[in-house]
């Protein structure tokens, strides 16, 4: 039987005006942007410079999209538990013999739905980059699957905010925390212990050449795989090879290196690990979420 | 058969409910009363596994409630004093939803679905917007929600609250047609002589302690032993009747009280049991006081709670 949650929960957000107002805003942001960064193709204007265009408009629309699930998110998810409390319908939900993890698995699948809805009409405007080539059908899937990954632990974030706080506002504010949070802890090894021997490696033409897929992505520190935006930027690179050739020879120092360290780490499968890392956190929070839901009603005083 | 046994609550070091022990028989309508802050809330929700206790248990049917939860859940109906409704939901739906709740399959939910609806008279709004029912209707759909799994008990926490007299007189139907039913119900109201009327035992709770549980009969007798004594005067004979009435009566050394309720009315408390009550009489009777109707007052519920909770 499908989540009863998850199932009436889609039905009343579908029939609210304000879904449909997102969905626009965020498909026609998009447009905007594709539109804006093409329009030179659509005014019949075609020059061979221009078919770097695709490529470009592909990782803009990507890094933007990004950007807005990270916005969009807690503001969809903040609501899921919090709002069961502020609305008084919680403790009708735990009575009944759907168990804590099951409502957070719903409440959290709910919140990914949307997202991924405004993330899959996405995808016919990130079609237009086609046309001048340089990408292909089978990139801009794998980068709608990476954006429903990072979705998904937005969605776990925001729901386990929710369930931690009495009200949908503060909810909201800690979820928005908890991700920059998440996003600055995470990117640390950047800053602080950074592994001095990505750098010798890097610059010893003999070791780096000996180096294979597995050992670089070993010199990567784990943290980092839990960065979505490494995440994301291993995928473009991955997929495009176009920022390589934005840092050589600006002197970028250690961010090159991890660069170069991520090429030879393979950036398609780090983006797979971050990915599956998101996932997994995910669950941990659903996890976590399902203990406070419960815990939270303990301890409120009649 | 609910079965509650030293049921103990703490919130920090504040004891919100003190070693609470109950029986409640299948079928009976179990009234819980109780000042505010007495502890009736918290106990049902710790019978509607919403809470654990701090010590004790609780059993329905011989299943621990406290331990046992997701199988207590099946066997309990629970429905608060306060509760919300989601919007862009019909009642259909709503009940739809937390028929899937609770695992009930599609053939069972749409049955129960009708039946309920039906038996808290919202047939009619079954396609309507929950958010767009009145305060009456949404109590009663929150009691047909409450009922969608065919518990054993159902819990309802203040039912009647904010509901005018027309909505109150129907939940009682409601309620008279569940006992009918064979359900066994507790609950709680502030709505005193009403449940006086529905229940056929009670439970006085006051800061935490069980003040008395037994039948509503149990409770009158215990409590008319107390009630005080109306002494009805002949009008006929005067007002130096009564005056030579409360002279006699003051002269008595086990009347604790003379109020003149009405011109030829004595409402009078006394210190002491039948032999009391009748050794004032004979004194009134020998001295040739017009007495033309002399019988304890009598105490509703809501005197009774008063004096109940008070002595506590």
């Amino acid at each position: 039987m499908l989540n009863p949650i998850l199932s009436f929960s889609a039905i009343r957000r579908m029939r609210t005006f304000r879904t449909m107002l997102i969905v626009i805003a965020y498909e026609a942001a998009l447009l905007v942007l594709a539109m804006a960064i093409t329009g030179g193709f659509l005014k019949d204007e075609l020059y061979l410079n221009m078919m770097e265009r695709g490529p470009l408009c592909y990782a803009v629309m990507l890094g933007a999209q990004f950007v807005m699930l990270f916005l969009i998110a807690p503001a969809m998810t903040s609501g899921a538990v919090a709002g069961e409390r502020e609305r008084q319908t919680l403790d009708l939900l735990l009575v009944t013999n759907t168990g804590s993890f099951r409502i957070i698995t719903g409440k959290i699948l709910e919140s990914f739905a949307l997202l991924a809805l405004l993330i899959i009409c996405a995808v016919p405007v990130e079609c237009l980059c086609l046309m001048t080539g340089g990408v292909t059908i089978l990139q801009i899937l794998t980068g709608t699957l990476f954006l429903l990954a990072v979705a998904l632990a937005c969605s776990a974030v925001g729901v386990f905010c929710s369930s931690m706080c009495r009200s949908t506002v503060a909810s909201g504010v800690m979820s928005y925390i908890v991700l920059l949070g998440i996003g600055v802890v995470t990117a640390l090894p950047f800053v602080f212990g950074y592994p001095r021997r990505i750098t010798d490696v890097v610059y010893d033409a003999e070791l780096y050449a000996e180096l294979t897929p597995a050992g670089a992505r070993a010199m990567i520190p784990a943290l980092l795989y839990l960065n979505p935006g490494f995440g994301l930027l291993s995928l473009i690179q991955g997929q495009l090879h176009v920022l390589t050739g934005y840092m050589t020879g600006h002197g970028w120092g250690r961010i090159y290196c991890t660069w170069l360290m991520m090429d030879r780490a393979d950036c398609g499968m780090i983006a797979v690990i971050c990915a599956g890392g998101l996932v997994l956190v995910s669950a941990a929070l659903a996890g976590g979420a399902a203990l406070l839901i419960r815990r939270r009603t303990q301890t409120v005083k009649s | 058969m609910l079965k509650i046994e030293k049921l103990s609550k703490n919130y920090g070091k504040f004891p919100a409910l003190k070693e609470l022990s109950l029986e409640v028989p299948d079928g009976q309508l179990h009234g819980f009363v109780g000042p505010n802050g007495a502890g009736k809330t918290t106990t049902m929700r710790i019978l509607a596994t919403l809470m654990a206790p701090t010590s004790g248990a609780a059993w329905v049917d011989g299943t621990n409630l406290v331990r046992e939860g997701q199988k207590a859940r099946k066997l309990v109906g629970y429905m608060p004093d306060f509760f919300g409704v989601y919007d862009n939901l019909t009642c259909r739906e709503y009940l739809d939803f937390y028929a899937r709740c609770y695992r009930i399959g599609a053939e069972e939910r749409k049955r129960m679905g009708s039946q309920l609806l039906e038996l808290v008279q919202l047939q009619e709004k079954e396609n309507e917007y929950v958010n767009g029912l009145s305060r009456g209707m949404k109590q009663r759909l929150c009691l047909a929600r409450s009922l969608i799994h065919d518990p054993k008990l159902l819990i309802l926490d203040e039912p009647a609250s904010g509901m005018d007299p027309r909505a109150r007189a129907e939940m009682k139907g409601i309620l008279r047609t569940l006992r009918e039913m064979g359900k066994t119900v507790l609950i709680s109201s502030h709505i005193l002589p009403e449940l006086s009327e529905m229940c056929d035992s009670l439970t006085i709770l006051d800061h935490g302690e069980l003040v008395f549980s037994g039948s509503v009969e149990e409770l009158s007798d215990r409590m008319n032993g107390n009630a005080p004594l109306d002494i009805r005067l002949a009008e006929t004979a005067g007002a130096e009747a009564v005056e030579e009435a409360v002279r006699c009566l003051r002269e008595l050394p086990y009347i604790t009280e003379i109020l003149q309720e009405e011109p030829f009315l004595l409402r009078v408390r006394l210190d002491g049991g039948e032999d009391v009550c009748m050794a004032a009489m004979r004194e009134l009777v020998t001295r040739n006081v017009p007495v033309c109707d002399f019988h304890r007052a009598p105490m509703n519920l809501e005197k009774v709670f008063m004096e109940v909770t008070q002595d506590a």
